[in-house]
């Protein structure tokens, strides 16, 4: 095999004292052996590869993305913010070339974390790689970048967040949401308007194997990136399609995520799920790591492998054919959505947070508009009485839509009868949490 | 009273030490190709003053493993190994030499067997290697600090056929293989030379009626007992950075966070103290571009020393070391070197200061400066060099992995309160390092003596790692190869107390005959719940102790040394 060494850098961070509950899937030995089976490789002392020690995200960089209410102490804890700290390391390494890649190892995950947050959703609270993404726009510039998801879940949250973004392509592949949690990414969730085809989902049958992923890889994501051409290739890594994973039913082994890795070939890869935690992630991670940093991984074999059985049948064959061929044309001529140019577009969302038990309904609107990505306005209540709103100008944002922010925070002052507004303006830096008190108009009393 | 001895690069210093510190010692030229014969020498010159000889203990630190690594007087070595799914097999035989097989078997992360031995590989491999005359083995297989059952098949098949065999997880109880692997090697490959020299010095004490037990100093800055070091000899080499370490202690009682610089002729080591105990290297020592599990002290190196030669490159920039032609124009060496540059700036006047002058003159004309104006830029080039990397080290310290959140946000740093300088050109740099460092400087007396000093006082040092899994039912400490059956009930709190109880019971055998055992230090404890559907099914307990390098209190040390 030719070798293309690159320099790695690795955060790794396997929380040891951190868990959801004591028999939950992410809890705290989840890394414990990934981590037994990277240190008996030595693979720290290969003169490519160096561990880095995460840094701690503030809250600041937490609200450069997420609307958190009530607050974004109040949703994470310190883990959240090592978590998203490793990110953010993984990041630095990368645009400050002290590294050509960075892997942030770490836990808890992220890809569920939604715009807003009230608490816990499919193990995320907050969006690891969204953090690290507007940390590298807020120091480096506007950038063009693309995340590909390969968590057997949907990376709804990521979705959500870059729902409206032209300069973040979304392309989430993974197990069918009509099998498997949160239940969405399906071949027509394309975007929003200002960013139509910058969200692409490929849902998978049960038991694809690494013939079919890679299969999507050669002919749908490689098509689409060649086109976007990325600066950044972000993986939201996620090793939960292995074919041992407890919560997935998918059929993917070690050397099939290698070689998606070795395609991609991501600038950063942030690990998302991945719960079979001895049989497998040991394996999987090594074996990543090897292919991001360009070393021969065809030795990473699980003792079990056994390629007969995991071979996917015809009909997944034929279906991802299909699927691949129809999702390239709507990325290249996605089905126009029924706007108008200077009118707010509404989407109506229903959210549960499954860990937390919380439900949330949001109403979000962004101004169609044809000079820049649009501002966006949100209003989010939840069953347990909580409401809220979030206004955001883009980085992009034109005049008219940055006046149109500050017209809409002047208005929410006036009139909003919630707990609190965020503000988030990207385009001037400017970042406000407006809470009840002031929300209270003179004379005016109410809960 | 106790005997050091430190052979050393150059000279061979020996001191006898009793409760009102030094009071007697010797040095002599080293001779490297009769290392026994300095050791005679040194003996001799020592007892001439005709002390009595009750010493009650001699610590000896010598060159002669290091040299034979770094000179490659290695015998060559027959490898056995098994490594299973993971790296390439090839990234692991990092110029083992000829002998190296690797064969079939694999053990996975939790000590499970996933593929057997095949007795008849082994077999032809073992063979093969005495077919070639090869007498001495190392035997390592992946994952053998977990379950050692391969290293051990493997040892005895190959232990009819061998001299000598090493066994992977008696040199090295933590995860790595790689570096196992290479320990385990050098611990074969320098056997024989080893043997053949304690034979020597056993007969050398033997002519000078010396009965008093032997301990070899390690690179952690600790001691091994002598009859142990010849099945460990490995643990022998950099016993010469560890002493002059421990040296530093001994002769300026350090109890904080400190910056320790030896500077010599040719080179600056830097090593850093965290509230007076020297810092280990985390994962072992690296040698010879080969990394080791070996635990030693943690020092970095810069090629800036007194004879460091000042030169002036085609741009005009002005630098200093890393490389040196001899003694400095003071002492009629051939080129300007830091001590002359320190001459010129009247921070001392050593030898025949006008040489300095002269010289320093004649180079700073090519660019048009002034003596002096060369000399302080040197200087400063030079500390400025000392100091970044000193502040890198600390930085790569600090900078540590760690692995819970509670170390990450309340984790502590080490913050150095003093800066300790030894070495010749100590006392004429101490001034200067103090306005860069900002920090307290304390040059100690009679560093010249610091290695013997500090070997005569060193303490035996041990570490050993506890590996307990109550699904297999087994507790394990490789690096004393001791095993027992566990119940479902063990804990994390047996486990500390079985790791502690074994360990000491193993030094009052082998270390510590009438003393009591120093305090042995937990470094880590952790327990994890290993879920198997849902349920707690059993626990994964690991637990490491370390008994950390110090020194004889009963014996005077600090400044009256």
């Amino acid at each position: 095999m030719i070798q293309n060494l690159k320099n790695l850098g690795v955060i790794f961070f396997p929380a040891y004292d951190w868990a959801i509950s004591p028999t939950h899937p992410e809890r705290e030995e989840r890394l414990l052996y990934t981590q037994d089976q990277l240190l008996e490789e030595g693979l720290f002392d290969l003169p490519n590869i160096t561990e880095y020690k995460p840094e701690v995200a503030t809250y600041n960089d937490i609200d450069l993305v997420h609307y958190c209410f009530p607050s974004a102490k109040e949703v994470s804890t310190e883990s959240h913010l090592v978590a998203a700290g490793g990110a953010i390391k993984a990041a630095r390494l990368v645009m400050e070339k002290q590294v050509d890649k960075a892997f942030a190892m770490v836990r808890p995950p992220g890809h569920h974390a939604m715009k807003v947050v009230h608490g816990n959703r499919g193990f995320c609270n907050i969006n690891n790689e969204a953090v690290m993404i507007e940390f590298i726009r807020e120091h480096y510039g506007r950038k063009r970048i693309a995340v590909v998801d390969t968590d057997c879940h949907h990376g709804d949250g990521t979705q959500d967040i870059y729902w409206h973004d032209p300069d973040v392509l979304f392309i989430s592949m993974h197990q069918d949401g009509r099998t498997l949690f949160p239940g969405t990414g399906f071949s027509d969730e394309l975007g929003g308007p200002s960013a139509r085809g910058r969200t692409i989902n490929i849902p998978l049958p049960p038991n694809t194997s690494d013939e079919g992923i890679l299969y999507v890889y050669d002919h749908l994501i490689q098509p689409i990136l060649d086109d976007f051409k990325p600066e950044i290739i972000i993986n939201s890594a996620g090793q939960d399609s292995h074919y041992s994973d407890p919560i997935t039913n998918m059929s993917v082994s070690t050397q099939g995520y290698a070689k998606l890795n070795q395609k991609l070939n991501p600038d950063i890869a942030v690990l998302e799920g991945g719960y079979s935690i001895q049989s497998v992630l040991p394996y999987v991670n090594l074996a990543v790591l090897l292919a991001m940093a360009g070393l021969d991984y065809s030795h990473v074999v699980e003792p079990d492998y056994d390629r007969e059985r995991l071979c996917q049948n015809q009909q997944i064959t034929d279906y991802l054919e299909k699927t691949c061929a129809t999702t390239l044309k709507s990325y290249f001529k996605p089905a126009p959505l029924k706007v108008k140019l200077n009118q707010y577009d509404t989407r109506i969302k229903n959210i549960y947070y499954d860990t937390d038990g919380i439900s949330d309904q949001q109403v979000e609107q962004v101004m169609v508009c044809s000079n820049c990505s649009g501002v966006r306005h949100l209003t989010s209540k939840t069953d347990r009485g909580t409401s809220c709103m979030g206004i955001e100008i883009p980085l992009d944002a034109c005049p008219r839509c940055r006046d149109e922010g500050y017209r809409l925070l002047d208005e929410g002052r006036r009139n909003f009868k919630g707990s609190a507004i965020k503000f988030i303006n990207r385009l001037d830096k400017e970042y406000l949490t407006v809470n009840e008190f002031e929300l209270t108009p003179m004379g005016r009393y109410y809960f | 009273m106790l005997l050091g001895i430190d052979v050393g690069g150059t000279h061979t210093d020996a001191v006898i030490i009793d409760k009102n510190g030094v009071i007697a010692s010797a040095k002599v030229e080293t001779c490297q190709e009769n290392l026994i014969a300095s050791i005679d020498a040194v003996l001799q010159e020592i007892f001439a003053t005709g002390l009595d000889r009750s010493i009650r203990r001699v610590n000896l630190s010598t060159t002669l493993t290091t040299n034979a690594i770094i000179e490659e007087k290695l015998e060559e070595v027959g490898i056995l190994t098994t490594s299973g799914p993971g790296l390439i097999p090839a990234t692991f035989n990092f110029d083992l030499g000829k002998h190296f097989h690797l064969l079939r078997g694999a053990i996975d992360h939790r000590g499970s067997k996933q593929q057997e031995l095949d007795e008849t590989e082994v077999r032809e491999a073992i063979k093969e290697i005495k077919g070639k005359g090869v007498k001495v083995f190392a035997v390592a297989s992946k994952f053998s600090s977990r379950n050692p059952e391969f290293e051990e098949t493997l040892a005895a098949q190959a232990a009819p056929v061998a001299d000598f065999v090493t066994i992977g997880h008696q040199v090295s109880g933590q995860l790595n293989f790689p570096r196992r692997l290479a320990t385990a090697y050098y611990n074969a490959a320098v056997w024989r030379r080893y043997i053949n020299f304690t034979d020597a010095v056993a007969t050398s004490f033997t002519k000078f009626n010396l009965k008093a037990p032997l301990n070899i100093l390690k690179a952690d800055g600790g001691t091994i007992d002598f009859a142990n070091s010849r099945s460990k000899p490995v643990e022998t080499i950099l016993s010469g950075p560890a002493a002059s370490v421990m040296g530093i202690i001994a002769l300026s009682a350090i109890s904080e966070d400190a910056i320790i610089l030896d500077i010599g002729g040719t080179t600056t080591d830097i090593a850093i103290f965290a509230q007076g105990t020297p810092l280990l290297d985390k994962d072992g020592a690296g040698f010879a571009n080969r990394k080791t599990s070996i635990r030693a002290i943690k020092t970095a190196s810069i090629g800036i020393g007194g004879d460091s030669l000042i030169t002036i490159d085609e741009k005009g920039e002005i630098s200093v070391g890393p490389q040196r032609q001899g003694a400095p124009l003071a002492f009629s060496g051939p080129a300007l070197t830091l001590i002359d540059a320190c001459n010129v700036k009247g921070l001392c006047s050593l030898g025949d200061s006008k040489k300095s002058f002269s010289g320093c003159g004649q180079l700073a004309e090519k660019i048009s400066l002034g003596a002096l104006q060369l000399a302080d830029t040197a200087l400063t080039t030079a500390l400025k060099t000392i100091h970044e990397k000193s502040l890198q080290l600390l930085d790569e310290i600090n900078q540590k992995p760690v692995y819970t959140v509670a170390e990450i946000i309340h984790g502590q740093k080490i913050v150095p309160q003093k800066l300790f300088i030894m070495g010749a050109p100590a006392d004429v740099l101490a001034p200067e390092l103090e306005k860069i460092f900002s920090l307290e400087t304390i040059v100690p007396k009679n560093f010249a003596i610091a290695n013997a000093v500090g070997a005569a006082l060193t303490r035996p040092t041990m570490a050993a790692e506890l590996f307990a899994d109550t699904g297999k039912k087994r507790m394990f400490i490789p690096a004393l190869d001791y095993k027992k059956e566990i119940d479902r009930s063990y804990s994390l709190a047996q486990a500390k107390e079985d790791l502690i109880r074994i360990l000491t019971e193993y030094l009052k055998e082998n270390h510590y005959i009438d003393k009591a055992v120093p305090e042995i230090e937990v470094v880590t404890a952790e327990e994890f719940n290993m879920v198997d559907d849902y349920s707690i099914s059993s626990k994964s307990i690991r637990v490491s102790c370390q008994i950390k390098p110090s020194l004889e209190t009963d014996y005077l040390q600090g400044e009256k040394v």
